[in-house]
């Protein structure tokens, strides 16, 4: 028989009826609609109690959104496995199999599926859909801004868009690389057969797409007029749609981001092939490791401060409000002890797939890894004890700007390594321009740009000009969009063959590009510009000397906009019908590529074994990085005899 | 060749050992034209061009943001030359016709994993610039920071979205804000409601008016003419409109103008550190059109 030789793939299993339990009855409509049940009754019986109490709609809205969250996740499933513990009841194989979505089709990706690779894709799909969103909002500031008194929008709406611009952009770029990538490149690149803890893996995704509600509902509940860095007291005294921005951080930095960062850790540290030793997983696991660490750090300083700021509003406690014997310091130490790990959060990944990247197509292993990997540690370990250089002009601890000026220059010193390993990378290689690697040229120039501007920044008497200036705006930008999501997007048309199983049509792709690459330029040099004229972050109506430079920003941003839409119908129409992706188009060495696409369920039909990094190129050694055949050879045999009693059922 | 052939001739490639040819014809030769060229441009766009984008400054603090900005360019104009160079090189020179569109890798490179004494140079260098910019600011701020006996003091409250400016002693409350030339000043910062961001561009100083705390700055403005305050924290529904004038004028001027105000004339010529003599009382309300923003330079 065939079988004999060709094993069985898992997907293939046939299950019985009832597998899968209660999930054979779940997805996001039934999430949808318990969730607004949920908040429904929450709204009824919150709003009979507290009316005309003096934070009623506060506590109101709280409550209201609090249920929308637990309801849209006991809809969808979030609660099933822990729930049904407590009862005594262990799910069979045939269950965990249900929930990696054996069977279903493509209606598993709007389950709560266990597989890695539907995780990954439900958040390839989120992001977009994030950035759409966000990248639209950024649109319309940019409208406002093309006549110094524009009537687009009412100063209220404005500062509300640019509060959740800036908040949907944040979320989007810290899941960008570590939700669709870390989730379905990472485990299949170290050789194990998903995340350690499948469940909050599947958790983490549909935690996030439960707290995005809350965020746009705060449209329709008065605005939040603060910025996305809601500094006390002006949020305190905000409508309550601050409650819903509060409510959308505690359940995204305080539940998602933490459990995913906790299992990305977990499934490096524990789940690597036999042979895959530290010092030859590839750097992008060093870069999500290190990167989901430092989120473990700086998440719950953003959960501890939205708990306080829902406590003031809501109930009356007085941690942030001067005038009560708090402290709007308070708020500004706390938010930025989350805020400034948090940029580094969002790019090490990325940084850490462009070397991938520049290794794959510069025929080259990765140069000076172990500097690289260095530097990872070392940029966090800096990174959170940068935080005041965002207080340098707000007058908390004049003295304590020195050490911050510090810290923040020697942050520039292992970013500096980054730079030497991309470039050391490329050093006479045989550089293969296929669309990773534009992005990859186009991050080593925006992304110098972005740090020469930060050093201004970081010189306590440069910042007293430059700080709440359009120059910080562009500088940051230069730093997350054209850097960290430059990067990201290189990892995209990287790993969009293996995830897809197509190729991304490069035609397309490159004329994104050059929109973009171009576009960009013109956009932030535009604010820089505004900047070094003395503009005001934030403002929705300027004095008409800043006029040119606005309207050469706003002009480049929809030219840039333009370009993201080309890149999206190229991911769209390749999607859909591009060139079917061979296994490994790239001819790269790492074990994502050599696995079969489409990727079946636990990833491997054999486990690999590991005898050197995936970088030998030029090295004319055998391949270290093991390829698993269908045909299984008989040595290969008894490593996978120990593995698989733990490995079993990890989906 | 073997694997150990081949890598020596990439040894020898990097050392330029042997009859190598002339360095300027080698890759590390061209980069380094590029790079000069570059670092060149860079560095004549960091001296010149933030004079012509910055506004009319106005004090010494206002001079340090811009030769802070010069120096800093200039020290990062071959850093990031380099980058450059090096890039636009490699697109040149390393890559194979038609590679672009080749579904087929080019052969390989080679196998440098690492170069010990290169990553400590590199190291070395970044070191270096760092506590460079570090002796920079740190002592550029240092000599802001000094407070002078004899200060003009002036107290700022900013409220939803105005902002007003008393000078003590004269009894004097006002919405623009006029300084004497050449005088040291201290402004005591507070907000009635929420935070706001006091900043003079031109001055090169900022800081945030917090609610029930005082914060200060100190300039002393050398430069007749006028200015506009703005807000640099976000504040609130009409952040944007949170702007008003002020200027720098003569210490007569300045006298003149706080009587024009409501002081008498001896809060007046105390307040301005003028003589009495030099101010015209104010006699009556016929107003002394005071010189606000005579030719804003913005």
């Amino acid at each position: 028989m065939s079988i004999a030789t060709a094993p069985l793939l898992l997907e293939d299993t046939p299950l019985g009826p009832k597998a899968g339990g209660l999930y054979r009855r779940q997805n996001a409509l039934v999430g949808l609609i318990a969730g607004v049940v949920l908040a429904a009754i929450g709204w009824v019986v919150s709003h009979a109690l507290l009316q005309g109490s003096n934070w009623g709609s506060d506590m109101v809205v709280t409550v209201t959104l609090t249920c929308w969250v637990i309801g849209f996740n006991i809809g969808i499933g979030t609660f099933n496995a822990p729930f049904s513990w407590v009862v005594g009841k262990d799910s069979t194989r045939e269950d965990e199999l249900y929930g990696a979505g054996v069977g279903q089709g493509a209606a598993r990706y709007w389950k709560y599926c266990t597989d890695h690779k539907v995780v990954g894709t439900q958040y390839f799909v989120l992001v977009m859909v994030l950035f759409a969103i966000g990248g639209t909002l950024a649109m319309m500031i940019r409208t406002q801004l093309i006549t110094a008194h524009s009537s687009f929008l009412s100063p209220g709406t404005y500062n509300n868009i640019v509060t959740i611009h800036g908040m949907i952009m944040i979320i989007a770029t810290i899941i960008m690389v570590s939700g669709p990538f870390a989730n379905f490149i990472l485990p299949i690149m170290i050789g194990a057969k998903d995340m350690a803890f499948p469940r909050l893996n599947a958790m983490s995704l549909w935690v996030v797409v439960s707290a995005v509600p809350p965020l746009l509902a705060t449209f329709v509940l008065g605005g939040v007029d603060t910025g996305w860095t809601t500094y006390a007291p002006l949020s305190v005294q905000a409508p309550p749609a601050m409650d819903a921005f509060a409510i959308c951080i505690i359940t995204f930095a305080g539940v998602s981001v933490t459990v995913a960062g906790i299992n990305t850790i977990v499934t490096v540290s524990t789940m690597r092939a036999k042979g895959m030793t530290m010092s030859r997983v590839p750097i992008f696991a060093w870069g999500s490791v290190v990167s989901a660490a430092l989120g473990l750090y700086a998440m719950p300083a953003f959960l501890t401060a939205m708990s306080m700021m829902i406590t003031d509003r809501a109930t009356g406690t007085s941690f942030f409000v001067n005038q009560l014997g708090g402290a709007g310091w308070l708020w500004e130490n706390v938010f930025w002890t989350m805020g400034h790990p948090e940029v580094y959060v969002i790019l090490l990944p990325g940084v850490a797939a462009l070397m991938e990247i520049a290794s794959t197509f510069s025929r080259k292993p990765v140069f000076a890894y172990k500097a690289a990997v260095a530097a990872f540690v070392g940029i966090a370990a800096l990174a959170i004890m940068v935080w005041a250089h965002h207080m340098f002009t707000t007058g908390w601890a004049p003295n304590l700007a020195t050490p911050f000026m510090l810290t923040t220059e020697l942050i520039s010193i292992p970013t500096g390594v980054i730079f030497l390993v991309l470039i050391g990378t490329i050093w006479k290689g045989s550089i293969w321009t296929r669309l990773p690697m534009y992005f990859l040229y186009l991050f080593l120039w925006n992304f110098i740009i972005g740090g020469v501007t930060g050093i201004y920044l970081s010189d306590v008497p440069a910042d007293q000009f430059f700080h709440g200036n359009m120059f910080t705006t562009a500088h940051f930008h230069y730093t997350l969009l054209g850097g960290a999501m430059i990067a990201s997007t290189g990892a995209v048309c990287y790993w969009f063959p293996k995830m897809t199983g197509r190729m991304l049509n490069e035609r397309i792709g490159k004329t994104a590009f050059w929109f973009i690459a171009i576009a960009f330029q013109v956009t932030y040099f535009g604010q820089f510009w505004e900047g070094f004229q003395g503009m005001p972050r934030r403002i929705a109506f300027y004095d008409p000397i800043f006029l040119r430079a606005n309207q050469m920003s706003t002009i480049g941003a929809y030219f840039l906009m333009l370009g993201w839409m080309i890149l999206l119908a190229a991911i769209i129409v390749s999607w859909r019908n591009g060139k079917i992706a061979p296994a490994n188009p790239w001819h790269a060495k790492s074990l994502e590529w050599k696995v079969q696409t489409p990727v079946p369920l636990e990833n491997f039909l054999v486990d690999p074994v590991v005898t050197s990094d995936p970088y030998t190129y030029g090295e004319g050694v055998p391949d270290g990085q093991n390829e698993p055949s269908a045909a299984p050879e008989p040595e290969l045999v008894p490593v996978g005899a120990s593995e698989s009693s733990k490995g079993e059922g990890a989906s | 060749m073997s694997f150990e052939q081949q890598f020596d001739a990439i040894e020898n490639e990097i050392t330029e050992e042997g009859d190598a040819p002339p360095f300027f014809s080698r890759p590390g030769g061209k980069i380094f034209i590029i790079w000069l060229v570059l670092t060149a441009i860079g560095v004549v766009i960091g001296v010149f061009a933030p004079h012509h984008l910055l506004p009319g400054l106005q004090s010494g603090s206002g001079s340090d943001v811009w030769a802070t900005i010069v120096f800093f360019s200039v020290l990062a104009a071959p850093v990031a030359a380099f980058v450059y160079a090096l890039s636009f090189y490699s697109l040149i020179a390393w890559r194979p016709k038609k590679s672009g569109s080749s579904d087929e890798p080019p052969p390989d490179g080679p196998p440098q994993r690492g170069n010990g004494p290169l990553t400590i140079v590199w190291l070395g260098i970044s070191t270096l610039l760092v506590i460079v910019l570090l002796v920079w600011g740190m002592t550029v701020w240092s000599s802001q920071q000094v407070a002078h006996d004899g200060a003009l003091q002036v107290n700022v409250t900013g409220q939803q979205w105005l902002w007003t400016y008393e000078y003590p002693g004269t009894g004097v409350t006002s919405r623009t804000l006029e300084l004497p030339q050449d005088r040291p000043v201290q402004f005591n910062v507070t907000a009635l409601d929420v935070i706001h961001g006091f900043w003079l561009d031109t001055m090169g100083i900022q800081t945030d008016a917090n609610p029930n705390e005082n914060t200060v700055i100190r300039t002393t403005p050398t430069t007749l003419g006028g200015f506009v305050v703005r807000c640099s924290q976000l504040c609130g529904l009409y952040h944007a409109f949170m702007n008003n004038k002020g200027s720098v004028v003569t210490p007569t001027q300045f006298g003149n103008w706080l009587v024009s105000q409501g002081a008498t004339t001896s809060a007046a010529a105390k307040s301005a550190n003028v003589p009495e003599s030099s101010l015209t009382p104010s006699s009556s309300s016929t107003t002394t059109a005071p010189p606000m923003n005579a030719g804003a330079s913005q």
